[in-house]
């Protein structure tokens, strides 16, 4: 019973730093729903493609890591924008099921090129920006500083968030979504919005693989359904955000991050094979099934 | 005993008390009209009888039947035929098919076994066929049977509903603003219709409308909505000459005129008369 | 009720216009294409159309199984077919949710992973024969489906494809992970059933199979069971009005689906004769879509086309075959590994997708409404090079 209860501390703790990285997924999610209503499928797959980018420029090429990390977001944001280009605007008037299936597509083109690319090399590392970890008693979790790092950069992206909503720009992309024919009757172009909100989806996506890809060993697919799968993590916290919250998707990432290790636990882990899978999806079931507007609505207001 | 009965009906959608205590009662083969300005609430009424709303008060009858909450697809087995104001029809598929699907109710093979293939469904199908070509035939759609119905005018289209109501065989026929789009010569026509399936069909109408000459010409009773409330109900004649009536449409005298209600694009107000101020 | 034949003497409500000269002046029916009668292929092209008819038939019935063919093809190229013809089920499976009914389901590969499991279970452990063994595996498919199916009427479409990809990844993890039912990591054995063990047999067994299922989806489409799902998929208030149980209807397209997953399913494991639950990953979740989309939404054919073509990608056959055939013209049969640096086997990882996107912005119909003027053509109606334009109406997604 103690060791269920040290699992449980420790999973809270680990939970929580790895649902940063589902929660800036999750904020991607969202500002992509807020803006056109589309479930972005590719949204990992911003992550990945940066990882990767990054990868090859700090690996491959030598550079330093602050510019690697730059040019892995750089390539995901080179992959929003085409994305938004090529697929999302050509479709806009397409039915929602459409655009989900489309967005698939460009998560199973981008991994298909990292197939392509990648393959010689199956299991790729990169270092982390700091090594050094720790334990946090009273349960002797193990947090890494880049664990942290993680944390902090999706604070911080949160404040940015939040700040820019309330700048003029940030205004322009949400009366663009409510209204888009009065939108640019005032002025705002709905394409520059549609473009920079893409955008900003690969920068939060291309965080997260960034950031999460040397906590481990990854390979294709890495962020979508790999190794540091938050693809579907990163979507139940949007519904717990009601598909609306940037807050809520913050809170939402945590609590998925914490109910995904509670199937690490000796007791469901033992008990129940592929635990973490089942848990899951219970857990998106329950919630669907019992609040589907979303529990973390915080301040943002059913339009 | 009345085809249709709404005994008090009201309903509310959050802030907005859409429908207030509304009573209605339809004889067997009346024809009744339903007039009122944009957002009077018609097209709820006629929600709530067919099944698309439930009340928050207040019930629906059917030959004295309650079918306040009973599920649409019921309601159409009871015989309530109900066309839509933006024309409800499978927009993809044919006319022919679209007669086809409205006949399911009287499709007599269970669907898994017309899915397996016993040899009932293939006769079945045939007869199905037939009567939705016959009545087709019947509203002069015949050769556009097999055209699709996204292909098709919306006038044709007004029609193809028509028929496609007809094929679930309804014994009270709800028309949701069947004159839409349609001049005062068409009007006329469609008046004429309805009379001519009142009695081919023996049917029960109430249909909502703006065209004001054709409901007061077609119809034995009227009801005027105006608000969500019943303003005025009798005879069409005295209905059109209700100062309440006139009033909704026109507003008072003595002041710039103004609109009954917000403005909401769709639909014209009718010809009531000259309207200074109306929606346009 | 009353027919056209009887007229009711009515109860003249007081004050209602008489109808006795009642001359409906309806609007004339704006002309229409006006068929002149059905036009009928001349004896040329009675004669030309046999002909391709045939070689299709060749094409599908000798040429894989190495009958009456001037070419053999070797054991491997005949099991590479007889996925495809499996593919193609499980293609048409997925195209009854998501082209007759307009759901999305990314967890399909579960359905045909619970069929497999089954049938192996049954044939390995039990000692069934293979005949109830696949019978059974369609049935859990159905109990399946229609158990999603159920939460698919308690959410709108775009959340239920994320549960259906939840129900994916739990399938392949925890389902599929019961060692006891499918062997855990090492598999299920799952043999062939006997006088079909051999490549060309359980290819044509294969083929029948995927007759019987598009036989079955055919009927569907012509009864009231597939009417009643057209018209739920467009628009389910108009199909309520028809007296069309919605709910009951959403159910029943769920169990079709699954059934012939489940089929699919059976046949994968006696293919393989083992079968592993990482076969059924999210990869092939992805494929199921992408080869019902790309075959085309509304065309049974097209799927068919579509999913024996993403199945031979996926073994590299295509790009073998393409290679071969550009060899023999004289050109660098290493074509897409040296021209574009492509090796073989990821040209299905990176044409597939791309093939996804352009269907779907540029080519809606897919494979479906490209062959469509040859399919109507096949069919005795004349040449149409526009036949089969999908002019999709937009109708009110009311699901999402």
């Amino acid at each position: 019973m103690s060791q269920t209860l040290d699992e449980l501390g420790v999973a809270a703790v680990t939970g929580t730093l790895q649902g940063a990285v589902y929660a800036l997924v999750a904020l991607g999610i969202v500002l992509v729903y807020r803006a056109s209503g589309v479930f972005n499928f590719a949204q990992a797959e911003f992550g990945t493609t940066g990882l990767f980018a990054a990868y090859t420029a700090k690996e491959l090429w030598g550079w330093g890591y602050p510019s690697a990390f730059a040019f892995g977001i750089a390539a995901a944001v080179a992959m929003g924008l085409l994305t938004e280009r090529l697929v999302i605007h050509p479709l806009r008037n397409a039915p929602r099921v459409t655009l989900l299936v489309a967005t698939a597509g460009v998560a199973l083109t981008a991994i298909g090129l990292q197939f392509w690319q990648f393959n010689e090399t199956l299991v790729m590392t990169m270092p982390k920006i700091d090594d050094s970890f720790f334990l946090v008693p009273p349960f002797d979790a193990p947090v890494t500083v880049q664990q942290l790092i993680t944390f902090g950069v999706l604070i911080a992206a949160s404040v940015a968030l939040a700040l820019f909503f309330r700048s003029p720009s940030g205004l322009a992309i949400v009366a663009a979504q409510q209204e888009p024919t009065a939108a640019e009757l005032v002025g705002i172009s709905v394409r520059r919005v549609s473009m920079m909100t893409w955008a900003m989806a690969a920068v939060l996506g291309g965080l997260a693989g960034i950031l999460a890809g040397p906590n481990t060993t990854f390979s294709a697919a890495f962020l979508s359904f790999g190794g540091g799968a938050a693809l579907l993590p990163g979507f139940m916290a949007a519904v717990l955000a009601g598909m609306r919250s940037m807050p809520g998707a913050v809170a939402g990432g945590i609590t998925v991050g914490i109910v995904e290790q509670m199937g690490t636990l000796t007791i469901v882990s033992e008990n129940v094979p592929g635990a973490r899978a089942a848990v899951l999806f219970v857990f998106l079931l329950a919630v669907l099934l019992v609040a589907p507007r979303g529990i973390y609505l915080g301040k943002a207001a059913v339009a | 005993m009345s085809v249709l009965e709404v005994d008090k009906v009201s309903i509310r959608f959050g802030g907005v008390q859409a429908l207030r205590e509304v009573d209605l009662r339809v004889g067997e083969w009346e024809i009744v009209g339903i007039i009122g300005p944009n957002g009077a609430g018609k097209t709820t009424l006629f929600n709530c009888i067919t099944g698309f709303y439930e009340p928050t008060s207040g019930a629906v009858r059917f030959r004295g039947r309650d079918i306040t909450a009973m599920p649409v697809h019921r309601r159409t087995a009871l015989g309530l035929g109900r066309t839509f104001q933006n024309v409800g029809l499978v927009k993809n598929t044919t006319v022919a098919a679209n007669l086809a699907t409205a006949q399911h109710l009287q499709t007599e093979y269970d669907a898994w076994t017309g899915f397996l293939g016993s040899p009932a469904t293939f006769a079945e199908e045939r007869r199905i066929s037939e009567r939705g070509a016959l009545i087709l035939d019947l509203m002069d759609l015949s050769d556009v049977a097999d055209e699709r119905v996204a292909d098709l005018p919306y006038g044709v289209l007004k029609r193809v509903e028509i028929a496609a109501v007809l094929a679930t065989d309804p014994d009270l026929l709800l028309l949701d603003e069947p004159g839409s789009g349609m001049g005062p010569e068409e009007a006329h026509a469609l008046g004429d219709t309805l009379l001519r399936l009142r009695k081919e069909f023996g049917l029960t109408i109430v249909m909502i409308d703006h065209h004001v000459p054709l409901v007061t010409r077609v119809s034995d009773y009227v009801y005027c909505l105006n608000f969500g409330e019943v303003l005025a109900a009798g005879r069409p004649d005295d209905v059109r000459r209700h100062p309440e009536v006139v009033r909704a449409y026109l507003g008072e005298p003595d002041q710039p005129a103004e609109p009954a209600e917000p403005v909401i694009p769709g639909g014209t107000a009718g010809p009531l008369s000259t309207q200074e101020g109306a929606p346009a | 009720m009353s027919t056209t034949e009887e007229t009711a003497t009515i109860p003249r409500a007081t004050g209602a216009p008489t109808d006795a000269e009642t001359t409906a002046v309806l609007a004339p029916v704006p002309a229409a294409a006006t068929p002149e009668g059905r036009w009928r292929p001349g004896r040329a092209g009675w004669l030309a159309r046999g002909a391709v008819w045939l070689a299709v038939a060749w094409l599908v019935l000798a040429l894989p199984a190495n009958q009456l063919s001037p070419i053999t093809i070797g054991p491997a190229d005949v099991d590479i077919a007889s996925r495809a013809v499996i593919f193609a089920i499980g293609g048409l499976s997925l195209h009854v949710l998501l082209g007759w009914c307009g759901q999305i389901s990314l967890g399909h590969q579960a359905f045909v992973g619970l069929g497999a499991f089954t049938s192996a279970y049954l044939v390995t452990d039990l000692g069934m024969s293979f005949w109830f063994a696949i019978a059974v595996a369609a049935g859990f498919g159905a109990v399946q489906a229609t158990l999603l199916g159920m939460v698919s009427l308690r959410l709108t479409g775009l959340y239920f494809a994320l549960v259906t990809l939840a129900y994916g990844a739990f399938a392949e993890n925890t389902l599929f992970g019961i060692t006891s039912l499918t062997g855990g990591e090492g598999g299920k054995p799952a043999a062939r059933p006997p006088g079909f063990e051999s490549p060309e047999n359980y290819y044509y067994l294969c083929l029948a199979f995927l007759a019987l299922v598009i036989w079955l989806d055919w009927r569907l489409t012509r009864t009231k069971g597939g009417r009643a799902m057209a018209a739920l998929r467009e628009n389910p208030r108009v199909a309520s009005a028809y007296g069309i149980n919605v709910r009951a209807y959403t159910l029943m397209a769920f169990a079709v689906s699954g059934i012939f997953a489940g089929i699919a399913g059976s046949l994968t494991a006696h293919h393989d004769e083992i079968i592993v639950k990482s076969s059924f990953d999210f990869r092939l979740a992805l494929t199921f879509v992408l080869m019902t989309v790309v075959g085309g939404l509304r065309s049974r054919v097209g799927v068919v086309i579509g999913s024996a073509f993403f199945a031979i990608l996926e073994e590299g056959a295509f790009v073998a075959m393409v290679e071969g055939l550009i060899g023999g013209l004289g050109f660098t049969p290493t074509f897409f590994e040296s021209v574009i640096g492509l090796p073989a086997e990821f040209v299905g990882l990176v044409v597939g997708p791309i093939l996804l996107l352009l269907t779907l912005t540029l080519y809606p119909g897919g494979i479906g409404q490209q062959i469509a003027p040859i399919t109507r053509w096949l069919g005795g109606r004349r040449f149409d090079r526009h036949a089969g334009a999908v002019r999709e109406v937009e109708v009110d997604d009311v699901r999402a």
